[in-house]
């Protein structure tokens, strides 16, 4: 291989209020598109979805498939059918039938989704971890990871943290990782919660599990390993069996750009719901609408100092917070 | 539980129904396509009974399996060098042979080199289809036999025989158009989506490509582990997504993705993971992805071969030409 050798096929810079895109192979069968800055902005997230919605309408023939990342877009294609010469094309001209950020409103549906704190299989899937893998984590003191989320982000107690959770709607970037995992950010920045990961991770985590990693929240749509910090637990999300009718067209309960709305509730209503569920008797909410991003982005200014006040205090406790 | 002719007498370390390609079209919702770990192994198994490519057939890893059929049916077992008998009459690999109803198939511990053995049988492995494909699924728990390996004492029907002339037994797949096997082993890969000058150094990248890597023990189908790798790196942290430079704002992992965890390369297997915060320095090409279900855990090697796009969608026809009925020869 000569100098040539890059992963990056190309690059566009930012023009009429759209991000800047870099091309890159993901192997032969794949490419990355990438927009903007490695920047949290949830902007560029809104940008790749309605991207992602796009490139489903305008059908390619050797497309397989489009996966959406928080940034990026991975699109997976036949390369005995098309070119990647053909495919980049293709891309340029959805890109180019593109609105500006400010201009797009995306599909958005509103699900709503009961959470209970700190109940007892968070707080199992946490002893499990002191005992089978490591005594001493800071992030286990007392038995729960709900402490440690509290004081790493400055907060007085377990309930400023509960409000926050409860503050805001929770943007779903996308889905992937596990079947159906959505991962989740606070619409309002005021909201915002961040921590660090397990280390080592966890071999088990109940079905269902609320968690945070760095400033990423997740559920849990199957029992299984995870390094998120659990906070409580919530409703099934994934079904294949279909035993309630949210499950039937598809067994993921949630897609990108949901807005997921979180109240609470006490661990035995939330165990009774299961049940409902199993027994088909809980219709999970589920409301359509639209997000619209330029009216999301006018907001966000009214809010900036406050976000930004928070954000200080927050950055400050972590500095004086242990590592896991 | 899944009724059927066939009946598993000895399950082995880890036997899955897989087909080609899976479950592709569904990343975005979080759903690796699993299929054929050795696509090159399950559709030579396929061709020499006489079936589609995408037919089911049985993975078998490292062997020790044994299965009893009811029904008289063609069989070939094709991939890692391994014993293979029925009625204790030995059976060549890469042949497809016609057995009798009350026939057993025995399949014994592979010394290798390579890991996989695919067990084709006419007509498929007919488990129902679980969102668009039969191929198992461990990480969803989906598809095959109730989203598992096989185990003694299960069951499982096959499909109807494509009435095609190999489907009736005595072909084999000719030993020029097998692919070699080894203990050290060269992948063909693609650099990227993340890799010099932004994520890695130009040294980083002929360190990536130049040294040898060994197979961790704890490989499987979700991933092959290799070693630790201290590299420079091309910037300090990995930012806002964090600390470690291998950080990067969560994205979808390309299937054969070479993900760097910390400092430890993990090639991305078909149950892995779809999406993640952790770069790809390199990714295998589709061509060379069937070496990584013939990996030996504890002794083989890796080197990657840097190759262009071009020559990646070549090696791609070339692979695809040797699995025509040219490469098929009467017994």
């Amino acid at each position: 291989m000569g100098a040539t050798a890059s992963a990056v096929i190309e690059r566009q810079p930012a023009r009429e209020g759209k991000p800047g895109i870099a091309y890159r192979y993901a192997g032969d069968r794949a490419v990355l598109v990438e927009y903007g800055e490695m920047e949290f902005d949830l902007t560029l997230n809104f940008f790749v979805l309605a991207v992602n919605d796009a490139l489903g309408t305008w059908p390619l023939e050797g497309l397989v498939e489009t996966a959406p990342g928080f940034r990026s877009i991975l699109v997976s294609y036949d390369p005995l059918q098309l070119s990647v010469d053909e495919l980049l094309d293709h891309l340029h001209a959805v890109h180019e039938s593109l609105e500006a950020e400010r201009e797009i409103t995306l599909p958005s549906r509103l699900v709503r989704l009961p959470v209970a704190f700190d109940d007892s299989q968070t707080r199992q899937a946490v002893e499990r971890y002191i005992h089978s893998i490591r005594k001493d984590a800071p992030n286990c003191e007392g038995g729960t990871n709900v402490d440690y989320i509290a004081r790493y982000n400055g907060l007085a107690d377990r309930e400023e943290l509960y409000e926050a959770v409860l503050g805001t709607e929770q943007w779903t970037a996308f889905i992937g990782f596990f079947p159906g995992l959505p991962f989740m950010f606070p619409l309002d920045p005021r909201d915002a919660v961040v921590v660090p990961k397990y280390n080592p991770t966890r071999t088990w985590t109940p079905e269902g599990a609320l968690g945070l990693g760095g400033p990423c929240w997740a559920i849990y749509p199957v029992e299984s390993a995870g390094g998120y910090q659990l906070i409580g637990r919530t409703l099934p999300i994934y079904d294949l069996a279909a035993r309630n009718a949210a499950f039937r067209e598809s067994p993921l309960l949630l897609r990108a750009g949901d807005r997921i709305r979180f109240h609470r509730v006490e661990e035995q209503e939330l165990l009774e719901l299961w049940d409902d569920v199993h027994a088909d008797r809980y219709p999970y909410s589920v409301e359509e609408g639209t997000l619209d991003v330029g009216a999301y982005l006018e907001w966000l200014p009214q809010v900036a100092d406050e976000a930004g006040k928070r954000r200080r205090l927050r950055e400050q406790a972590a500095t004086a917070a242990p590592v896991p | 539980m899944v009724a059927g002719n066939v009946e598993v007498l000895e399950g082995g370390i880890q036997t899955t129904v897989q087909d080609y390609p899976g479950r592709p079209g569904m990343r975005a919702q979080g759903f690796f396509p699993a299929g054929a770990m050795d696509h090159f192994a399950h559709r030579a198994a396929n061709l020499v009974v006489g079936n589609q490519p995408s037919a089911a057939t049985l993975e078998v890893t490292l062997g020790n399996v044994a299965l009893r059929f009811e029904t008289g049916a063609t069989v070939a077992v094709c991939g890692a060098p391994v014993a293979v008998s029925v009625d204790g009459e030995a059976l060549p690999l890469w042949e497809g042979r016609r057995l009798e109803a009350g026939s057993e198939l025995r399949i014994g511990i592979s010394e290798g080199p390579g890991f996989r053995m695919y067990v084709a049988v006419a007509g498929g492995i007919d488990v129902p289809s679980v969102l668009g494909s039969r191929s198992t699924y461990t990480m969803g728990a989906l598809g095959g036999l109730d989203g598992r390996a096989l185990r003694t004492g299960d069951r499982f029907p096959l499909g109807t025989e494509s009435g095609d002339a190999a489907s009736g037994g005595g072909w084999r797949f000719r030993e020029s158009a097998r692919p070699p096997y080894a203990r050290e082993w060269e992948i063909e890969a693609l650099r990227g989506p993340q890799a010099s000058p932004d994520f890695l150094t130009e040294q980083d990248m002929a360190t990536f490509f130049g040294r040898t890597w060994r197979v961790d023990r704890n490989s499987n189908r979700t991933g092959v582990r290799l070693e630790p790798q201290l590299f420079q790196w091309a910037r300090s942290s990995g930012g806002i997504a964090g600390g470690h430079p291998s950080n990067i704002l969560d994205n979808s992992y390309p299937v054969g993705a070479v993900n760097v965890n910390g400092d430890l390369p993990v090639i991305l297997g078909p149950d892995g993971p779809t999406a993640g915060g952790f770069l790809c320095a390199a990714t295998v090409v589709h061509a060379a992805f069937w070496k990584l279900g013939q990996l030996r855990p504890v002794g083989d090697t890796v080197r990657f071969r840097e190759v262009t796009i071009e020559e990646a969608v070549e090696l791609d026809r070339e692979l695809d030409a040797r699995l025509t009925g040219t490469s098929l020869e009467q017994v």
